[in-house]
């Protein structure tokens, strides 16, 4: 045969290709060349001949009568592959696209050894329903008694009652109602429509309704052995359920089990294992199930996420605690860190206990929760957290202390003032004008009435002025004032940087009486006064932020 | 056309349905129906360049084009029944365009094919007016169960005991409580969906014979089929006709915890075999779930199994205390079990209904049992009267229904037992009732109904 070496190579490119298709994902540049390669040797066999018809035995392929392959290796032979399942001819024609040929390489590069998996591949190119590749299929392997229809239809006929009677049917006929039978009612274009938008609506994701169902079930369960198979089954349900993204079949099974407390009246025993499923969406197990869930990068909605969380209990804390730290996936954390918002409400020290954790991160995200959820009995354990070793820790901790306006956090924050890092001391400035008292005004003139002061940059400076500006008494003006005057000899640069932050203070202050001062100003040859002096002016005048 | 098939064949029959619905509204000249003339020619043409022609056929519910069948896309369904709709007013059976359709070519088979529904012989006026257009021929809708050979009946009594014997053997190992292969069943599955996309009224007349003595197993299958050509009818996909197929296999899993004496019993049951009867949905969403880990199809198969007895409107078992809406699997099942049901003596009436009532008495419940729109393309697939319905005709002919007919909804092939001289036949011819005399008037039609049982007719003996 002509094409026999031609189809030789085909089989052995195809067994590779195999390979690399179930290795490589689909955007990958070896999936493409791979596929590629192997659609232009079958395109070019096919140049030649209208259709390729490979026969399969036991560990040989044959084209027409000549072997082109053969193999006797169980976990390798390409021949058995397909002979096991019952494949005994696969034919490509000429014309195949190339969709069509990637779709029948991804069947045959399918992992067929999972344990879930209940398609051989004949289901598979069947349900492809390819229209350029055919192939014969030996279905003797599906026969469970050769002797059935045999055996079945002569019992059937022989149960047939030897004096029928059809003739007293056939004289009775003449003598009963004509039959009406029922009408043939159209189908109208409604029917196809609400046929159609019944179909689109069936959501393929039906963990929720069978949810529902276990419940009935348990209603309707005799004893503690049924109980516990059914909310064994319920627990896998709501895994699957979670495995699928499908956050709102556990929400609905945790007020299920809320509403049978509440509403229903159940034995002891089935209370037991109502708890026990509630006990098992609490676990870590459970809630690891999740996390791998997020960093696979499956997103769920804010109401979804805060009713979730919302449902739990606070026995959950930690273990989401536990996960946050190792969750990949930068939304994964942001969704965990909802539900800790949530559901760090219920036990705040519970929460807490994260800013023990060893990874900064984490207690950085316990902090930032902390603040979100806003309870001042967090600040007792913020005020610890200020002196972490990390300052990107310390830096969220002061900011938390700072926006839930503790004054017992006053004198940490002071302190803070003092810290070796500036980003650190800014941030302390900006906690401290969150606070808005009596104290942290005193504390911020103190630091800008200091003679050091003017050494800080002229970020930090300004970080002071902002601040103080909250502070909208005669006490600041006469201050921001008295800068803007101050006339220097030496060190002007950083006299005119004062003046700069006291204008950008006033700006913000929209302090109409300073327009006189500032105008006299806007001209000066210092650029950063100037431009400064210009914002401010525009601002009063404006009267825009 | 294979190539062009693959990507335009649904495009194509959609886009003629297009032509006719918008011609139905508006005259030929009009803006709409002449832009929709253009899309049409701009598909057919370039495939009538390449293959010589365009043929379009319907063949049973199915339009094919050169041969190949086009896929039913769900997009396009009300299109396509549409089309299959005014396709049979006129018994239009093939339309071909031999050469380049020119646009006033169309329009003017647009204006003929819309005045021959008003015609008493509709394909006639069709055939004669369109002699003045070249470039399009049309012939006569087939009734194409005339010549159906041997094989094809012996391949689908195959296919069905197949899978009737490989139930059995799935239920016998369950019992046992071995491991069972849904790989394999799977495959049953596929197996009676290409049988019945190939041969649907064969593969249905054969969920008519109820005599058998392991009649739970051929229950089984029986819904499975009857399932799956509903599936068919309302345009569900392969995939999803094998999974709707698998779970209606599995609905009365649950009955194997019923003692084999309570269900094969010949009289009614007592109050305490109801009892055990009206557990077994329960039952089987517990065995279906303790068969495998979850996936799509268990979780759906249980929800079936729970599903089946709910009933439309809840009144059915088991009672609910919260109802969901019912899963759009579960409302089909219901509809193909209890029809299977009440047709024979052994599911749960220990009187079997005829077809025929059997219907009528579910249409007295669509709407309350049973979900009325899908109950009706129950009623289009099985017909007025099913296989197996003992009928007189006006030619005082008795006959039993052979098999149904998809277009003709009361026109079924019937096989004539007593000749109209009153003489009894074994096994007589199988006559169509769609039959025609030259004046155009119907050969027979049915005017009575019987119950086959109680002349203690057999159907195996006839129809298998």
């Amino acid at each position: 045969m002509v094409l026999t070496d031609e189809i030789k190579d085909f089989i052995q490119a195809l067994i590779k290709a195999k390979k690399n298709l179930h290795l490589y994902p689909e955007n990958n540049p070896v999936y493409i060349k791979t596929l590629d390669d192997i659609y232009s040797r079958l395109t070019s066999v096919l140049q030649e001949t209208d259709s390729i018809t490979l026969r399969f035995k036991q560990y040989d392929i044959l084209y027409d009568t000549d072997v082109v392959y053969h193999n006797e290796e169980k976990d390798e032979s390409f021949a058995l592959f397909f002979f096991k399942d019952g494949v005994r001819e696969l034919t490509f024609k000429k014309g195949i696209p190339k969709e069509e040929f990637e779709e029948f390489m991804q069947v045959i590069s399918s992992d067929f050894e999972r344990d879930l998996v209940d398609d051989d591949i004949v289901t598979l190119m069947w349900e492809k329903d390819f229209q350029f590749i055919s192939y014969v299929v030996d279905d003797t392997i599906l026969v469970e008694d050769e002797n059935y229809e045999d055996e079945a239809t002569e019992q059937a006929k022989s149960g047939a009652a030897e004096d029928d009677e059809v003739m007293k049917a056939y004289e009775e006929a003449f003598g009963i109602e004509k039959s009406e039978g029922i009408n043939i009612v159209p189908l109208t274009n409604e029917d196809l429509k609400s046929i159609v938008e019944e179909i689109e609506n069936d959501q393929p994701e039906k963990s929720g309704k069978l949810i529902s169902i276990l419940f009935e079930m348990l209603y309707l369960a005799d004893g503690k052995a049924e109980y516990e198979e059914i909310s064994e089954f319920l627990k896998q349900t709501v895994r699957y359920a979670v495995q699928n993204g499908n956050l709102e079949a556990v929400i609905y099974c945790i007020r299920r089990i809320n509403d049978a407390f509440d509403k229903e009246s159940f034995s002891q025993d089935l209370r037991i294992y109502l708890r026990g499923i509630k006990y098992y969406i609490n676990s870590i197990g459970f809630v690891k199930k999740l996390g791998e869930v997020l960093d696979e990068g499956v997103e769920f909605t804010q109401d979804i996420i805060s009713e979730f969380a919302s449902l739990l209990d606070k026995s959950s804390i930690p273990h989401f605690i536990s996960i946050l730290g190792d969750l990949k996936n930068i939304s994964a954390r942001k969704t965990v860190i909802s539900i800790l918002s949530e559901l760090g409400k219920k036990d705040i020290q519970l929460l807490a206990r994260g800013l023990n954790d060893r990874r900064w991160y984490v207690v950085r995200n316990i902090i930032y929760i902390l603040r979100q959820i806003g309870d001042r009995s967090a600040v007792e354990f913020l005020l610890r957290a200020v002196r972490h070793s990390d300052k990107r820790v310390k830096k969220e901790a002061i900011r938390a202390l700072g926006e839930m306006g503790d004054v017992t956090a006053v004198q940490t924050l002071k302190d803070c003032l003092d810290d070796e890092d500036e980003g650190v001391r800014m941030a302390t400035v900006r906690a401290i004008g969150y606070l808005q008292t009596p104290v942290s005004r005193k504390i911020l003139l103190e630091q800008i009435n200091n003679k050091q002061f003017k050494e800080k940059s002229f970020t930090e400076k300004k970080e002071f002025f902002e601040a103080i500006s909250r502070y909208r008494d005669t006490e600041v003006i006469n201050t921001l004032f008295k800068i803007l005057k101050k006339r220097a000899f030496f060190k002007r640069a950083k006299n005119e940087e004062m003046k700069a932050a006291a204008a950008y203070a006033l700006g913000l202050m929209k302090e109409k009486s300073a327009v006189d001062l500032l105008e006299k100003l806007k001209s000066s040859k210092n650029r950063l006064l100037r431009e400064n002096v210009q914002i401010a002016l525009k601002r009063i005048r404006d009267g825009k932020e | 056309m294979e190539k062009s098939e693959s990507v335009q064949g649904k495009d194509i029959i959609n886009q003629l349905a297009v032509v006719l619905r918008t011609g139905h509204f508006h005259t030929p000249d009009n803006v709409a129906v002449l832009s929709a003339i253009k899309r049409f020619l701009e598909l057919i043409n370039p495939v009538i360049l390449q293959d010589g022609m365009l043929r379009i056929d319907l063949i049973g519910e199915f339009f094919y084009i050169n041969e190949n069948r086009v896929r039913y896309p769900l997009e396009f369904l009300l299109n396509f029944d549409y089309l299959i709709r005014e396709f049979k007013r006129r018994e239009l059976g093939s339309l071909t365009f031999v050469s380049q359709v020119r646009q006033e070519d169309m329009r003017e088979f647009l204006r003929i094919f819309i005045n021959a529904a008003f015609s008493t012989t509709p394909f006639e006026a069709m055939e004669a007016a369109l002699e003045e257009i070249d470039s399009i021929r049309v012939e006569r809708l087939k009734h194409i169960k005339e010549e159906r050979d041997v094989d094809k009946r012996r391949l689908v009594k195959k296919t069905y005991f197949n899978a009737v014997s490989f139930t059995r053997g799935i239920m016998q190992k369950l019992r046992a409580g071995e491991k069972v292969s849904i790989k394999k069943a799977k495959r049953v599955i596929e197996s009676m969906v290409d049988t019945l996309l190939s041969e649907e009224s064969l593969l249905i007349g054969m969920t008519a014979i109820k005599d058998y003595d392991e009649y739970t197993y051929h229950h089984s299958v029986n819904v499975s089929i009857l399932s799956i050509a509903i599936g068919q009818k309302i345009g569900l996909h392969r995939r999803a006709l094998t999974e709707l197929g698998l779970v209606a296999l599995f609905h009365d899993l649950g009955k194997m915890e019923i003692p084999v004496e309570v269900l094969n019993k010949p009289t009614a049951f007592t109050e305490d075999e109801w009892k055990l009867i009206r557990r077994h949905p329960y039952w089987g969403a517990r065995a279906i779930l303790k068969l495998k880990g979850l996936d799509k199809t268990s979780i759906l198969s249980a929800i079936v199994a729970f599903e089946h007895h709910v009933h439309y409107d809840y009144t059915g078992y088991p009672k609910v205390r919260r109802p969901l809406p019912l899963d759009f699997y579960s409302k089909i099942v219901a509809i193909a079990d209890q029809y299977d049901a009440m047709t024979s003596s052994r599911v749960y009436s220990r009187v079997p209904l005829p077809p025929d009532r059997a219907l009528s008495v579910m249409m007295e419940r669509a709407g309350t049992q049973i979900d009325p729109i899908l109950f009706k393309f129950f009623v289009n697939m099985v017909g007025v009267y099913p296989v197996g319905s003992l009928v007189l005709l006006d030619t005082r002919e008795l006959g039993l229904v052979y098999e149904c007919n998809p277009l003709f909804a009361d026109r079924p092939r019937v096989m004539i037992i007593v000749d109209a001289s009153g003489k009894r036949l074994e096994k007589g011819n199988v006559v169509d009732l769609t039959e025609k005399d030259s004046s155009g008037r119907y050969l027979r039609s049915i005017v009575k109904t019987l119950d086959p049982n109680k002349y203690k007719i057999s159907l195996a003996e006839y129809l298998l």
